[in-house]
């Protein structure tokens, strides 16, 4: 890690009695059925990727079922693999003097996201057959041209992003009877144990923040441009031509380009990104005039 | 491949990147920043599009993607009038 970037200063210890006292084993708690049967939707029908169109009061009943079934599989996938890639980071940093302060919580991070990943990726494999694979991350990856403080928030900032995004639906879901209970509880445990994670990236943000407003300030424009583009990347991944192939949808590519371009689904995108621009907003990281 | 196809990919590259300026069938595209990593799902589409034909993700050899020559020849058949 660069040696640039100085030691965080964070107490955790509020968030740490936390993730103590609400620690479960992932592998026993859940009730998993041998099957979820087709008569209920597996997602909730308001977050579904057609919500809001008219594309989807063209389907038939069964056909809207099928659907929320594989962007059930699909959202459930993309937290696998966000997890995968948001994990591999934060180990490279515990126990680096960079985050002393934070190496006890990031053991409890590292921990929750790896059962995480255990019971999103179950749910994909027992009941949808598969986990939907992840596009490769081609090209160069990391914001370029900045200090290493820049570099160091993009990290934590695309980790806090995610889960914000991913929250946003397992908040819904928690509570949605219409859904399979295992649907709904493994939402429910991922929001609890999530709000302890936005917490702590929200304090890790602002303290990196500070110190690219010191070190560099004319990076703090680049970033918000930069972070911006990846709220657009993250809420444009939900829509994936597979899941609609899958469920026997016509034409996927150009309904993937129809809804992106409809007004409910901006209105949709405007919703779920809600609190993590305002929250950029605060922190002087805003984009004039974006929606998504 | 045929100029149609090579307009609508240089389109796309412009528009998300418009400095990155003119390029030739032999550039290398991810060393020209042509395409970056929160682009490439879009660009994986757009390629979907024009071969018609789906890219599995778990089968992408970065190599096919490294000029606009090796996607033509991986995706578009080669139909390239060079
Ligand atoms: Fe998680
Ligand atoms: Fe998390």
């Amino acid at each position: 890690m660069p040696t640039t970037v100085k030691p965080v200063k964070l107490d955790l210890a509020r968030l740490e009695a936390m993730a103590e006292s609400d620690y479960y084993n992932p592998y026993t708690i859940f009730d998993w059925p041998e099957s979820l049967g087709t008569d209920r939707p597996w997602m909730s029908e308001d977050l579904v990727t057609l919500a809001g169109t008219e594309e989807w009061g063209k389907l038939t009943r069964e056909q809207q079922l099928a659907l929320t079934r594989f962007e059930a599989v699909n959202f459930f996938s993309l937290n696998v693999h966000g997890i995968r890639e948001l994990l591999s980071e934060v180990v490279l940093r515990i126990h680096t003097k960079t985050y002393a302060d934070a190496s006890e919580f990031l053991h409890h991070f590292i921990g929750e996201e790896n059962e995480h990943m255990w019971f999103f990726g179950t749910f994909c494999l027992k009941y949808g057959g598969k986990v939907y694979p992840a596009v490769p991350q081609v090209g160069p990856g990391r914001i370029e041209g900045v200090g290493d403080a820049a570099t160091e928030l993009v990290i934590f900032a695309r980790i806090l992003i995610f889960e914000e995004l991913v929250d946003y639906f397992n908040a819904r879901m928690a509570t949605d009877d219409s859904l399979p209970p295992i649907a709904q509880e493994i939402n429910r445990v991922h929001h609890q144990d999530e709000s302890r994670h936005v917490a702590f990236g929200r304090h890790l943000f602002t303290q990196l923040l500070d110190q690219v407003k010191e070190s560099r300030p004319e990076d703090i424009p680049v970033l918000a441009n930069y972070l911006e583009t990846y709220l657009e990347y993250s809420v444009r991944s939900l829509y994936n031509p597979a899941v609609y192939r899958d469920a026997g949808l016509d034409q996927p590519l150009e309904l993937r380009r129809r809804l992106l371009e409809h007004p409910a689904r901006h209105a949709a995108h405007n919703a779920i990104l809600n609190r993590t621009r305002k929250f950029l907003a605060r922190n002087g990281l805003q984009v004039q005039g974006a929606s998504a | 491949m045929s100029d149609d196809k090579l307009t609508k990919i240089l389109t796309f590259i412009h528009q998300r990147n418009p400095e990155v300026g003119e390029l030739n069938l032999d550039d290398d595209l991810i060393d020209r920043r042509a395409v970056d990593s929160l682009a490439f799902v879009e660009f994986l589409y757009l390629l979907e599009e024009l071969s018609g034909e789906t890219i599995d993700p778990e089968e992408i050899d970065v190599e096919d993607f490294r000029t606009l020559r090796a996607i033509d020849k991986r995706f578009l058949h080669g139909a390239a009038a060079h």
